[in-house]
Order: C-alpha cells, then sequence, then structure tokens
C-alpha cells in the first residue's frame, strides 16, 4: 500500500467524519445561547473558537488514542483481518446512519443518548466561558463517539502504516477535514448569518446529510475491501504476492 | 383568572409544577428575538405583544403545559418574527 493511497483513505475518513452534525448542533445552539442573552460578537468569536478548539484537540486525541491501540496489536504489521474487521463497522455503521442518525421529528435531533443530548443542552445553556466552550467541544464529540468510531479506526489503521515523518501531517489533515462542516459554520455563525437561517437550511437538508454520511461509509468500507483486503487474497492465491 | 393562579405542568411531567411566570415567557421571547439579532425595539415589541396573546389564551384555564405555551406563543411570534419563531419553537429540536 502506498502512502498516497493510505492519505486518500485518511482523507476519506476525515471527510466522513465531518460529515457528522453534533459539533454543529451544539455550536449553532451554543451562539444562539450567547446571541440571545445579548452577549457581544467578539464573546461570541471567543465562544465558538473556544468550541471548535475543544473538538479539534478531541479529535486529535481519539484518532491518536485509537493508533495507538491499535499499533500495541499490530507490531508486526495490520493483519488482513483488521481491514476486514474495520469494513464490517462500516458497512454496518452506514446501513444504521441512513436509518438511524436523524430522528424523525422535526428539527435536527441526532440518536444520540438522550441523557447526553440533555447534558449536552443544559451545559451549552450555561456556558458563558471560553474554558467552558472548550469542554463542551471535547464533550461534543465524546457524545457522537458511537459513529465517529468507523471513520477514525479506518484512518488509525491507515496512519500506523505511514512514514513517521507523515504521521503528524495526517493526525493534523484528519482533524482539520474532520471539522469542515464546524469550520464553514463557525465561519458562517462570526459573519453574522442568522442561526435561524443556518438551522432551517440543516433542517431541510438532513435527509441529504443522512444519506450522503451513510453512502459515504459504505462506499469507503467496499474499496477498502477491494483495494485492501481482496486484492491480497486474490494476489496470493495466484502466487504473485 | 389571574396568570399567578395557573398551574404549569413542566415538559413531560416528570418536573413539579409551577405557577405561570409571565416574565419567564418574555425573557424567552426576547431571547430568542435576540439570537436573530431583532433590533431592541422589534424585540421589546414582539415579546409584549406575544405575551398579552398567551394572557388572553389562558385566562379560563387553571392548568397548562409549558408546551401549550411554547407552541401559542410560537403561533403567535410567528406573525410578527417568523425567524424569532422559528427559533422559539425549534430550540429543543437541535440536538
Amino acid at each position: 500500500m502506498t502512502t498516497f493511497d493510505l492519505f486518500v483513505i485518511i482523507i476519506a475518513a476525515a471527510l466522513i467524519h465531518a460529515s457528522f452534525q453534533l459539533s454543529v448542533s451544539v455550536l449553532t445552539l451554543l451562539s444562539s445561547h450567547t446571541l440571545g442573552a445579548k452577549r457581544s460578537q467578539a464573546r461570541l468569536l471567543r465562544l465558538t473558537s473556544s468550541f471548535a478548539s475543544g473538538v479539534g484537540v478531541m479529535t486529535a486525541l481519539l484518532l491518536a488514542a485509537t493508533a495507538f491501540t491499535v499499533s500495541v496489536f499490530a507490531r508486526h504489521g495490520i493483519d488482513p483481518v483488521l481491514w476486514v474487521a474495520a469494513c464490517g463497522l462500516l458497512f454496518g455503521l452506514g446501513f444504521a446512519v441512513w436509518v438511524f442518525y436523524f430522528r424523525r421529528d422535526n428539527g435536527t435531533t441526532l440518536w444520540i443518548p438522550r441523557g447526553m443530548a440533555r447534558y449536552l443542552e443544559d451545559r451549552t445553556k450555561a456556558t458563558s466561558l471560553s474554558a467552558e466552550a472548550f469542554g463542551l467541544g471535547l464533550g461534543s464529540v465524546l457524545g457522537e463517539v458511537l459513529f465517529v468510531v468507523g471513520p477514525t479506526l479506518v484512518a488509525a489503521l491507515a496512519l500506523v502504516q505511514l512514514p513517521s515523518e507523515f504521521q503528524l501531517a495526517a493526525v493534523a489533515l484528519y482533524t482539520v477535514l474532520s471539522m469542515l462542516s464546524l469550520l464553514i459554520v463557525h465561519v458562517l455563525v462570526s459573519g453574522g448569518h442568522k442561526i435561524s437561517k443556518i438551522q432551517r437550511w440543516r433542517e431541510d437538508n438532513k435527509n441529504f446529510l443522512q444519506f450522503a454520511a451513510g453512502s459515504a461509509m459504505i462506499a469507503l468500507g467496499f474499496y477498502i475491501y477491494v483495494d485492501h483486503v481482496l486484492t491480497h487474497a486474490v494476489l496470493a492465491a495466484a502466487g504473485g504476492v | 383568572m389571574s396568570s399567578q393562579l395557573i398551574d404549569v405542568v413542566k415538559r413531560g411531567g416528570a418536573r413539579p409544577t409551577e405557577s405561570f411566570q409571565a416574565e419567564k415567557l418574555v425573557q424567552s421571547i426576547l431571547a430568542a428575538c435576540n439570537s436573530v439579532q431583532a433590533p431592541d425595539g422589534e424585540a421589546a415589541t414582539a415579546a409584549r405583544s406575544v405575551h398579552a396573546a398567551v394572557l388572553v389564551w389562558c385566562d379560563d384555564k387553571s392548568e397548562i403545559t409549558s408546551s401549550d405555551i411554547r407552541r401559542i406563543a410560537a403561533h403567535h411570534l410567528k406573525k410578527i418574527h417568523p425567524e424569532a419563531a422559528y427559533i422559539y419553537k425549534h430550540h429543543r429540536l437541535v440536538l
């Protein structure tokens, strides 16, 4: 597997991660509460920037921790069975996202544990300091870990096979790309766009977002299965490897 | 009936009932208007108007739910400020 192939997997996994919506929802809610309490635009920018930083730090930590765990269990290279397991996870999560990701009510409520959603909602309302917003960012990534575990595992499997000089850059690339949707909303909110318009767009397009996230996971699982599992097996059977 | 004598059943009945507090309604309408960057005067007018409409609606009732208040308030706010009404109605449906 070439470095280019591994980077393609990491980029694809990061973009799938970016399609998950919990952090965007929390950012929207945080902005709404901050503006509703008549706090200044500068305070809004500080809070949303701290929140985005928290999301970034937790995403990087999650990827690094997963990669470390993988490297501990696969000291002598990645066994194809690990790729098969990762593909299975992507297929399973892809179908689950198609069926379950957004609840069927109005709004953009997600199929995350209701206790966690209520906790995040209450914390968002109570957040007035940058440090609290940073912690909220950390928590919002953990709240969605059930869904992001798929792309994170695949990216970690690719990450540990990269030459060591590229690994840090790959973690940074994954983190930035996985925050793409959050950063877009952050820029829109900071630029003075109305929260209602952003939220309405998200609600109107939630079915598409759900379909795209699920399909992308299945497509990535299929690509990895064909390119890294099936091709190896066929070449090995033909005596080419 | 005085608004102070109306019991409000909280979300899902899980939390204890409390008496109707007009100030909470006004503050929530103001917050919704502020979050869509409505001018202060417009927000205050909307809050007063919605407050009056909700008082008229609950005048003959001794017990209402917090969802009722939200629904009626959103209905009236929508006529005055649709963007604020959207935020007011949906803020519990974001996560």
